[in-house]
């Protein structure tokens, strides 16, 4: 049976002391650049990163509509779409939260964050895309949370197509003034040599660095955890272990992106500007 | 003896053999189904044809059922239906969990929503029961079950209060659109994709207008002039679909479901295009029908099984986006899964009717 967050938590106590040592370290390497809206107030303590996990090379990009809504509102509204939801929310058990929710509001103190789940699994970026805008008009999130690429690489998607429709949707997301964060491609040893895979991958790569939108590296991600676990001892990534701590490790990336996003320095050139709700 | 071809068994095998190829993502001949022109799709026809056929189970007023009847042949069906969904489901996890353990992919255990049943199988498998855990492209049954038991309910308003029917289902549907509520997901927090409250309006307008009173008989008397309203609404609806011109929905005004293209909630768009669509359609059979005898056996043997071949095509969807998986989907790929895979739902069907005969001759 593969367990949930439960199993992982415990394993994250066990490198508890190390994990928090990392945190100091982050934490001192990105507070000083942080100069948005919400750095005046309390600095948060950035959410943890366990050990096992290893270092994503998490890049340190603003979420600027988010940090209005957490200085004005002191709540933020997160819309999750795509395939499974318990792979970066984490997996809620005995009635409590997403990890991701726990986390968040753990280190941010005040903050009230709403998961609005809307994951479909399956859905390639186009319908999805189509799906968002509608979801957002509904819900009116701060952050949509978008894990996209996996099933269009499975799907044999065309990259010139599945390149249109990501891109189609964040710029109309930015346009509306939503932070968008992507949660990439899933790693896996078979896949390194996947053409197709490796081309839908690097698509989402560019998208995101042209668009100026924060990516998490999942696919990197899962290299650096098959690598730590290979190196403790541990069944090689390939086997079906990998989901289960995947998924702890990425709802505390995902959390510690957001939380350094938050109160990382907003981009000079384009001031955000209130919804248009 | 199996009854002769016609159109509503024509169509409902039409859109099972759509929902087959659009349940199969990526796949070449999605292009060629009916919903890259038209605001609805084989979802919407499969349960307006499902009301439909509910009507003629029901049976005329000329020779009505007693209410007790009614609860017990309607109830019998949901639980026919309910069956199949909980057998298909697990079967479906098994196809997963299997490809999963031969190839190697561990990626495979979160397709279609799989997750969290190979997480947390204990709280999943009861929310699977439950219906409020539903497989990815494995959520129309409990939308269908959901219906057929408030079929009974419908049965028995028609029965007693006609005129009812069909403002009572509206008021529902408007009221959830407005509102908006739909039914929620558990254990995983969500919605379901069909949201049963909007849904049923769909499957009610079916069942009424195969009546021969009421809304039905008034369609039937002014269906000429119905169809001149809605062949411009078909038409400007493929132009919007071709060109994806539909309005940014955060410039819709409130309530915006009544606005919105959105399939889960099943917008007034939606179902007036898809009205529209079977207005102008439903004039097409007798016309091209005798041209082309074997297109119309067999799409109408696969209506009239219906169900079965239903869910034989849900697994062969599931097969088929494993196939292009392993194999790397490919114009040849793909036309061997469309090939095999309605070449096995005619065999569903042939077979289902295979049964049937050989019980009647006992």
């Amino acid at each position: 049976m593969v367990h949930g967050v439960g199993v992982g938590m415990e394993r994250s106590a066990k490198s508890k002391h190390l994990g928090c040592a990392l945190a100091v370290l982050v934490a001192l390497a990105t507070l000083p650049a942080a100069g948005g809206r919400a750095a005046a107030q309390s600095a948060p303590e950035l959410p943890v990163i366990a050990k096992e996990c290893g270092e994503a090379n998490l890049s340190e990009m603003p979420l600027p509509n988010s940090a209005i809504a957490l200085q004005e509102r002191k709540q933020i509204k997160i819309l999750a779409i795509g395939a499974s939801s318990t792979a970066v929310l984490g997996w809620r058990r005995e009635g409590k939260p997403p990890l991701l929710e726990q986390m968040l509001e753990r280190s941010i103190k005040g903050l009230d964050i709403e998961i609005i789940n809307r994951g479909f699994s399956g859905e390639l970026a186009q319908a999805a895309g189509t799906r968002i805008k509608i979801e957002v008009a509904l819900n009116h999130p701060d952050i949509v949370l978008w894990q996209v690429g996996t099933n269009d690489a499975f799907a044999q998607v065309p990259v010139e197509d599945f390149e249109a429709s990501v891109r189609e949707t964040l710029q109309w997301l930015k346009a509306h003034n939503i932070d968008v964060i992507l949660v990439g491609l899933h790693y896996m040893k078979q896949l390194a040599k996947n053409e197709h895979y490796q081309a839908i991958r690097a698509s989402l790569q560019r998208m995101s660095s042209q668009e100026n939108v924060l990516r998490i590296r999942r696919y990197e991600a899962g290299e650096i955890l098959g690598r730590t676990l290979r190196e403790a001892g541990r069944p090689e990534p390939s086997d079906f272990g990998l989901n289960e701590s995947g998924y702890n490790c990425m709802a505390q990336y995902v959390a510690r992106a957001i939380a350094v996003g938050l109160y990382a320095k907003p981009a000079k050139t384009s001031p955000p500007s209130p919804k248009s709700q | 003896m199996p009854r002769q071809a016609n159109a509503i068994d024509f169509w409902r095998g039409f859109a099972l053999v759509s929902i087959f190829i659009n349940h199969v993502p990526g796949i070449w001949y999605e292009r060629l189904t009916h919903r890259n022109l038209s605001i609805s799709d084989s979802a919407e026809l499969f349960v307006f044809l499902a009301g439909w056929s509910m009507a003629l189970m029901v049976g005329s007023r000329k020779e009505p059922m007693t209410a007790g009847r009614l609860v017990a042949r309607l109830g019998g069906r949901a639980l026919t239906i309910y069956a199949a969904q909980i057998l298909i489901c697990s079967l479906a996890l098994a196809i997963l969990a299997s490809t999963a353990y031969l190839v190697d992919n561990p990626l495979l255990l979160e397709w279609n929503n799989a997750a969290a049943f190979f997480q947390d199988p204990a709280v999943t498998q009861i929310g699977l029961v439950l219906l409020t855990h539903q497989l990815g492209y494995f959520d129309i049954l409990p939308l269908y079950v959901v219906l057929m038991l408030a079929g009974p309910a419908i049965a028995l308003i028609d029965k007693f209060a006609r005129p009812l029917l069909v403002p009572l289902s509206l008021g529902l549907y408007f009221a959830s659109l407005t509102v908006p509520f739909t039914a929620p997901t558990w254990p995983v927090p969500g919605q379901w994709f069909f949201n049963p409250f909007t849904w049923q309006a769909i499957f009610v307008l079916g069942f009424a207008l195969a009546r021969d009173e009421g809304v039905g008989a008034v369609v039937h008397r002014h269906i000429n002039w119905i169809r001149r309203v809605a062949l411009p609404v078909v038409l400007i609806s493929s132009v919007l679909v071709w060109f994806n011109w539909f309005p940014d929905p955060i410039r819709l005004p409130e309530p915006k479901l009544l606005f919105l293209n959105g399939k889960s909630f099943l917008t007034p768009m939606r179902l007036i295009q898809f009205l529209a669509l079977v207005a102008v359609f439903s004039v097409t059979y007798p016309l091209f029908a005798p041209w082309v005898p074997w297109l119309t056996e067999f799409l109408s043997i696969l209506g009239r099984n219906s169900l079965n071949v239903f869910c034989v095509g849900s697994l062969l969807s599931l097969v088929g986006q494993v196939v292009r998986l392993v194999y790397t989907g490919s114009f040849i790929i793909d036309t061997i899964v469309v090939m095999v895979g309605t070449g096995l739902l005619w065999c569903t069907a042939w077979v289902s009717e295979w049964r049937d005969r050989q019980k009647a001759s006992i």
